[in-house]
C-alpha cells in the first residue's frame, strides 16, 4: 500500500525502510527533508554556516552508512537526531582540541550572533532567533521538543541526558526566553491560561 | 520563594500534559508574573511550531553530496571493520611499556635474592623440628593443669549450688529433689 504512494507522501519512518531495503531515491529524500532542520540544529553551536552544512553531510554519510542499524520501531526522527548528537559532540570535541582552547561553540555563537545582530543582518525578530541566542542545550532540546515534535522520553535518547534533566533544561528555556521576548501577546486570557495548558 | 517552584510545576505540568497542580494554580492567581509565565509557556508550542516553517526556510538551501555517501559507503562496506578503530597512542603505549618493564625488574630481585640453604641452616631448620616434636609432652602437662584448677573451681560452684538449695528448703518448708544429675555434675 504505502509502496504505491508518490515518494513524497511516504512518511519517514516508511522511507526509513526502504532505504535500510536499499532505496537509494528513498534515503535522499529523507536527506532531503531534514537537510535544513539539521542546520538549523547545529547551526547555533557551530562557528559558522559552513561548518554547520559540513556537519549535515557528514550526518546523513554516517545515516547512509548505518542505515542497517535503523529500528524500524523507532520514529525516524529519534534516531536520526541520536545519531546527530553523537556526530555533533564528537565534532565539537574536535574544534576544541584544533583550537586550543575550551568552550569554542557558545562563545563563537554569542559573538556571531551579537556581530550579526548589530549589523542588522538578523531582520527577524522571532521566537527561534531569541530561542538561538539561548545556548546550546536549551536551543536544542526546544528545537526537539517544539521544532520537531519529540517527546520528552525520544529527547532524553537522543540527547543521552535523563527524562528530568530535559524537563529542566526545557523549564529553564522557557524562563530564559520569556526573559528575552516578553511575554506572550494576549493578557486577556490569562486567567485561564493556567488550567488550559494542552497535553505535552 | 513561590513563584520558582510555581514555574517549575507549570512547566512540569506542560511537559507531563497534566493539569496544573492547586497549589500553583492558587499562587499563579495571585502573583501576575508567575500567571503570565503560565501564559508564556502554554502559548509557546503553538508559537515555536508555528514559526518553525519560516524559521527553515531562512536555512541556506545548500546541496548536498549524494556521490560521497557512495563511495564512503562503498569504502565502509570493503574495510575490515576493526582496523581503524585500534589506533597504538605512542604516549600510553611508552608508559605501559616502562611499567611492565619495572615490574619484571622487581620481580627478578625479589627471586634472586633468595638463595638456596646451607648445609648448617639444613641442619638448624631439622633441630628446630625435632624440638616441635618434642612438645606434645610438655602439652599435656600444660593441659592437665589447666583442667585440674577447671575442676576445682566445679566443684565449689556444686557445693555452693548444693548449699542454696538446702537453705530454701528449710526456709520456705519445701523439699527439692534432683530428678537427673546432669552429667558435668
Amino acid at each position: 500500500m504505502a509502496d504505491l504512494l508518490p515518494i513524497e507522501q511516504k512518511t519517514d519512518e516508511e522511507l526509513a525502510r526502504e532505504a535500510r531495503a536499499g532505496s537509494r531515491r528513498s534515503f535522499e529524500e529523507l536527506a532531503l527533508r531534514y537537510k535544513r532542520r539539521l542546520f538549523v540544529y547545529f547551526r547555533p553551536r557551530l562557528g559558522s554556516d559552513q561548518d554547520a552544512e559540513d556537519l549535515v553531510q557528514e550526518t546523513f554519510l554516517k545515516l547512509y552508512r548505518n542505515i542497517h542499524n535503523y529500528d524500524p520501531a523507532l520514529r525516524f526522527s529519534t534516531w536520526l537526531y541520536t545519531s546527530a548528537n553523537r556526530l555533533a559532540i564528537s565534532s565539537y570535541r574536535r574544534k576544541k582540541t584544533a583550537a586550543g582552547r575550551l568552550g569554542p561553540e557558545v562563545a563563537d555563537d554569542s559573538t556571531d550572533l551579537a556581530v550579526r545582530a548589530a549589523a542588522g543582518e538578523m531582520r527577524s525578530t522571532g521566537l527561534w532567533d531569541a530561542a538561538r541566542t539561548l545556548g546550546g542545550n536549551q536551543y536544542r532540546v526546544l528545537w526537539l521538543r517544539y521544532g520537531e515534535g519529540l517527546t520528552i522520553e525520544e529527547i532524553a535518547a537522543s540527547i543521552s541526558k535523563s527524562r528530568l534533566a530535559v524537563r529542566l533544561l526545557l523549564h529553564r528555556a522557557r524562563t530564559n526566553l520569556m526573559k528575552r521576548v516578553g511575554p506572550a501577546p494576549g493578557r486577556a486570557a490569562v486567567t485561564v491560561a493556567v488550567r488550559e495548558t494542552p497535553p505535552g | 520563594m513561590f513563584c520558582n517552584l510555581t514555574r517549575w510545576l507549570i512547566s512540569r505540568a506542560e511537559d507531563r500534559g497534566k493539569e496544573v497542580p492547586r497549589f500553583a494554580e492558587r499562587h499563579a492567581a495571585r502573583c501576575g508574573a508567575c500567571r503570565e509565565y503560565a501564559l508564556f509557556a502554554a502559548s509557546l508550542s503553538s508559537r515555536l511550531s508555528g514559526e518553525a516553517p519560516a524559521y527553515l526556510d531562512k536555512a541556506p538551501d545548500s546541496p548536498l553530496d549524494p556521490a560521497a555517501w557512495t563511495a564512503e559507503g562503498a569504502g565502509c562496506r570493503t574495510r575490515a571493520p576493526f582496523r581503524s578503530r585500534f589506533v597504538l597512542h605512542p604516549f600510553p603505549a611508552a608508559v605501559a611499556v616502562l611499567v611492565v618493564a619495572a615490574s619484571a625488574l622487581v620481580l627478578f630481585l625479589v627471586v634472586r635474592r633468595e638463595p638456596a640453604l646451607t648445609s648448617t641452616e639444613k641442619l638448624a631448620v631439622i633441630a628446630s623440628l625435632k624440638s616441635v616434636v618434642a612438645a606434645p609432652a610438655e602439652f599435656r602437662v600444660a593441659v592437665a593443669e589447666a583442667e585440674s584448677s577447671l575442676a576445682r573451681e566445679r566443684v565449689i560452684l556444686e557445693k555452693s549450688v548444693l548449699s542454696a538449695v538446702e537453705y530454701l528448703q528449710a526456709r520456705l518448708n519445701i523439699r527439692v529433689e534432683r530428678k537427673q544429675a546432669p552429667k558435668s555434675l
